[in-house]
């Protein structure tokens, strides 16, 4: 499955872009995405361990499984305000 | 009780005085973009906001804040894209009976908005500085 990740901030800079996408296995779960970004995108390592997902506009825990036609977003440190 | 959210392009307008509508504290709070960052002088700061998943969060907030305290209403609004240094950037209106839990109530929201809201902002320099 292929799975399109949203990037904001310092990660989109990391990464120097707004979205990457990754071929991952059937039904994976944010940990094993986590993985497969940090081997896809090496630019990415230093700050996926303080990164959250969200899936569909909500985060989701590491076990949380990636469905089909889900919108992925990787969230890391936020500067609102 | 009433939560309104706004995400808008660019600096926000000046604030617009709300009735009281039986309120006993109206507190504002307007964060302004700083001539420096890091100790370094920029121009501008260019926001980000991962929508609509900030306008929820923002509102589910919002709602759960003014819950907590008892509050009458709160306003926030907060940009997005570039905003010049001296402008502003985020404000949040509250309205309550009593100061004390509108007081209250800001510090909270905005410390869990700075931890949880997918809102992002960059420096801004102008090259003659970067060069310089």
């Amino acid at each position: 499955m292929r799975v399109r990740v949203l990037l904001f901030g310092p990660e989109a800079d990391a990464a120097g872009a707004s979205e990457v996408s990754v071929d991952v296995d059937e039904t994976p779960t944010c940990a094993a995405l986590r993985a497969h970004l940090a081997r896809a995108v090496p630019a990415l390592v230093p700050s996926l361990p303080g990164c959250r997902f969200a899936l569909n506009g909500e985060f989701a825990p590491d076990s949380s499984a990636i469905g089909e036609g889900d919108e992925v977003a990787l969230i890391g440190m936020v500067s609102g305000g | 009780m009433s939560v309104e959210v706004r995400i808008v392009e660019g600096p926000l307008g000046p604030m617009v005085a709300a009735p009281a509508d039986g309120a006993g504290a109206v507190v504002c709070f307007e964060g302004v973009v700083r001539p420096l960052e890091s100790g370094d002088p920029i121009d501008a700061l260019d926001y980000e906001a991962y929508r609509p998943m900030a306008e929820q969060m923002l509102e589910r907030l919002g709602s759960e804040v003014c819950s907590r305290f008892g509050l009458m209403s709160m306003l926030v609004e907060h940009s997005s894209g570039r905003v010049d240094v001296g402008a502003c950037s985020f404000r949040l209106v509250v309205r309550s009976a009593h100061r004390a839990e509108a007081l209250e109530a800001m510090g909270e929201f905005i410390d869990r908005m700075k931890k949880d809201v997918p809102l992002w902002k960059r420096p801004v320099r102008s090259l003659s500085r970067t060069d310089g």
